[in-house]
């Protein structure tokens, strides 16, 4: 019932949660307009599109992690911190050891994951506050990586800088576009396409109403539409420059981890866990280990985001991650998830990060300071949530949540503590 | 139908969005450096990008960089790095003066090896990059470098040094200690060097003598230019070396280590060498008239900012800026083009001529 549920609001989603989602949808397209008539279309032109990818792509990527530690009513304020230490040690061990770069980013992997096990056990096997145990972290792994790099700036190769600043080559005939971006975003047209086909046969297996033609095939030219501009966009840019490598990693991660946390046992745990731990635990649910995964995984993605930033960078700095905790914190509540636990999406999450991602570059673009443009940000992240809080309270959904209300008519059941939150294409669909 | 005026909202505006991306492919031309004889329009988007706001030295040259460039008619977007996320701040905005479509960038860098990617984008989308101060490392896409002659303020010291022993006590041999900056920072060790350069020959002939023996730069480095490492290192030397010995001067490679030195030697209740120093520091500035701190390099900011506005002029008007040091500031990646200016050496006896033109140093030399 819930997958016949989540296909059918895969186009905005329809839950009562989801209003937000779908609100910060609305505001992400708002934004964009608004950046693009005052900047005289600077925001949407490719070069400043793949820029932007590039240059948050690493905190959309810790905005995954940090969605599953939130869902499962944690926090991690280490990530910042995570990455520093995982990046000095990734560039010390290609520039001291001579680690090849693949080797090394397996190896920061790793650390990553060492890292991650550490605060794991303390959070589910001795029941430490997850915000003490990564507190801790924070100093703990802010201090390694000063002492382990003396505050020294260290330079890492031109094959390893591939997964920060790299983007797909350029391949084939002259198309005038960048062909290898072009085939991704053909293929990403015939995905949608599949996956609305299958909803629709697997409704009619089930002798469901299957939703009128006319919705379907407006999905699919709004998806289609959108996928087409931004793959025509991103192809479009400078040669040599097309849809960047640190893009594509966040994507495959976006993919399999909405995935996993919709279509899994294991990723449903984490939203049970969040929603009622000890009515999870009575069910069945192992609590321990769902809370030891959360945040052992959040550290491998923090390790990878301190990677993906150094190789941007080309090197490696004792500032490197100061900061990026808040980003990615800031990212999720405003994708909709509850401080409480149990609520939220990855998708949401990107949203959420891509609307502070086009706020901080349109302003950027405008040439507004950092200054001014760190308390806009503040607000926005004070509004987006006190909206939500208020609605709430008042026992309604907001203006757009009641527009979208009629999608839900043929969802089955009452859209009551359902966690679950749909659309998770969303973040690919709505960077364009 | 509130559910099909839903929809048409977003069709409506995902549309509009769509419309505008019609149209273009990639633009082919894209400058990529071969611009060099052609110049640019006079009003065109001059960006500078600075660190964050911890020194007055920086925001002073901001405001600089504003007035002086809207004076020579260029538009100016001066930007500073947030007080947190210094270095992905400064890279995002260089990103964004790129795409803004900026002539020239001039880069006061957060961290100078850090920002070679930026650089290679803005070289290829034709836009000259002029590091400011601190030489952008790693990048062989950067055109100019322009900054006080680092070289030269330690040969400075060092004269400084020796003339200010010579004052109080006309023959030597000389008892000196030298300091130098820390490790990590690229400047430390040619200011070392400079002071060397103009020190090692009277080692040799034994006018000098450093009394602890310490004269490699590892020995003598302060690490994080910490006023506290400078002092505790000073302590240390006074007890190990001068107990009954009279200690002459102090190689120290700018103010605020040098001001740590002079507590330390207070505190040893040792009468106050010739002291060295660096940056023109309000209160090393009072010091030297008061008499305790011997000597201060002035590198004036507004001479610094003035020269590099002038380059961007000679790269509108489609000239080749003036530099003259075309050898010596190799970045890992290639020779830069440099600008030196000179620095200017101040002891209590041109206090008052060296700063007459600035606002906030000027009064204390009265």
């Amino acid at each position: 019932m819930s997958r016949i549920k989540d296909l059918q609001k895969n186009l905005f989603g329809g839950t009562t949660s989801n209003a937000r989602q779908f609100g910060m949808i609305f505001t992400l397209v708002a934004i964009v307009v608004l950046f693009q008539i005052l900047t005289d279309g600077l925001t949407l032109r490719s070069d400043n599109l793949i820029a932007l990818f590039q240059q948050n792509s690493y905190i959309l990527i810790l905005a995954i992690g940090m969605l599953m530690v939130i869902v499962a009513g944690h926090i991690d304020l280490s990530v910042g911190s995570v990455a520093a230490i995982a990046g000095i040690l990734v560039a010390k061990s290609m520039a001291d050891w001579s680690l090849p770069w693949p080797a090394a980013i397996v190896f920061g992997l790793v650390i990553g994951a060492v890292i991650g096990a550490w605060q794991g056990f303390w959070v589910a096997y001795v029941g430490v506050p997850a915000f003490i145990v990564t507190l801790a972290g924070m100093l703990l792994f802010r201090g390694g990586n000063q002492f382990i790099g003396n505050a020294n700036t260290i330079p890492v190769p031109e094959g390893f800088r591939v997964i920060g600043s790299g983007f797909l080559p350029e391949v084939g005939p002259n198309t005038g576009y960048n062909n290898m971006t072009l085939l991704l975003g053909l293929a990403a047209c015939a995905a949608v396409v599949w996956r609305e086909l299958q909803s629709r046969r697997t409704r009619r297996q089930m002798d469901a109403d299957a939703a009128p033609m006319w919705i379907s095939i407006l999905r699919l030219a709004v998806m289609i539409g959108v996928i087409v501009f931004a793959s025509l966009r991103f192809a479009s840019g400078r040669v040599g420059t097309s849809f960047p490598v640190s893009g594509i990693i966040l994507v495959a991660l976006v993919l399999a981890y909405s995935f996993y946390t919709r279509n899994t046992a294991g990723g449903r745990h984490i939203y049970a866990v969040g929603g009622n731990s000890r009515a999870a635990e009575l069910s069945g649910v192992k609590l321990k280990r769902v809370n030891f995964f959360v945040m052992m995984n959040m550290s491998v993605l923090a390790a990878l985001a301190g990677m993906i930033f150094v190789a941007r960078s080309a090197a490696s700095g004792p500032q490197d991650g100061n900061g990026w905790e808040l980003d990615a914190i800031a990212a999720v509540f405003i994708g909709g998830a509850a401080v409480a636990g149990g609520i939220g999406t990855i998708s949401g999450s990107i949203v959420g990060g891509l609307v502070m991602a086009v706020l901080n570059n349109g302003l950027q673009l405008m040439g507004v300071g950092t200054d001014r443009v760190q308390i806009i940000k503040g607000l926005v992240l004070l509004l987006a949530v006190a909206i939500d809080v208020y609605n709430k309270s008042q026992g309604r959904f907001s203006v757009i949540g009641s527009l979208t209300r009629p999608f839900r008519r043929d969802g089955s059941g009452p859209p009551t503590a359902s966690p679950k939150v749909g659309g998770d294409a969303a973040p690919v669909k709505v960077a364009g | 139908m509130r559910n099909f005026l839903g929809k048409s909202v977003a069709i409506g505006a995902i549309a509009a969005l769509a419309l505008t991306a019609c149209g273009s492919g990639r633009d082919e031309e894209s400058g990529s450096s071969g611009g060099d004889a052609k110049g640019f329009a006079a009003n065109s988007l001059i960006g500078v990008a600075l660190p964050a706001k911890t020194s007055e030295n920086w925001v002073l040259a901001g405001d600089l960089f504003s007035n002086g460039l809207k004076e020579a008619g260029f538009t100016s977007d001066v930007q500073y790095a947030g007080a947190s996320t210094t270095v992905a701040d400064q890279q995002a905005q260089i990103t964004a003066m790129v795409t803004k479509g900026a002539k020239v960038i001039v880069i006061g860098a957060t961290d100078a090896a850090q920002l070679s990617t930026q650089v290679a984008a803005a070289h290829q989308a034709g836009v000259k990059v002029i590091a400011y101060d601190r030489l952008i490392t790693n990048s062989p896409d950067l055109d100019y470098y322009v900054a006080f002659d680092n070289f030269k303020v330690g040969q400075l010291q060092g004269q400084a040094l020796l003339d200010g022993m010579k004052a109080k006590k006309p023959n030597g041999p000389y008892n000196i200690e030298l300091f130098s900056g820390s490790p990590d920072d690229n400047n430390a060790g040619v200011f070392f060097n400079g002071a060397m350069d103009v020190l090692k020959p009277e080692i040799d002939k034994g006018n000098v003598v450093v009394g602890s023996k310490q004269v490699d730069v590892k020995q003598t480095a302060i690490q994080g230019w910490k006023a506290e490492g400078a002092q505790a290192r000073m302590d240390q030397l006074l007890t190990s070396t001068y107990g009954s010995k009279e200690l002459d001067g102090v190689l120290s490679p700018n103010d605020t280590l040098g001001r740590a030195i002079i507590t330390s030697i207070k505190g040893a209740n040792k009468p106050i060498p010739v002291v060295t120093g660096q940056d023109s520091e309000v209160e090393s500035v009072k010091s030297i008239i008061a008499g305790e701190q011997y000597m201060t390099i002035n590198k004036d900011t507004r001479t610094l900012v003035k020269q590099t506005i002038t380059m961007v002029k000679s790269l509108q008007a489609g000239e080749n800026p003036e530099v003259n040091d075309t050898k010596s500031y190799n970045n890992g990646s290639k020779v830069v083009e440099t600008y030196l200016l000179p620095p200017v050496a101040v002891t209590k006896a041109n206090a008052a001529e060296a700063y007459a033109n600035d606002p906030k140093l000027a009064p204390l030399t009265k």
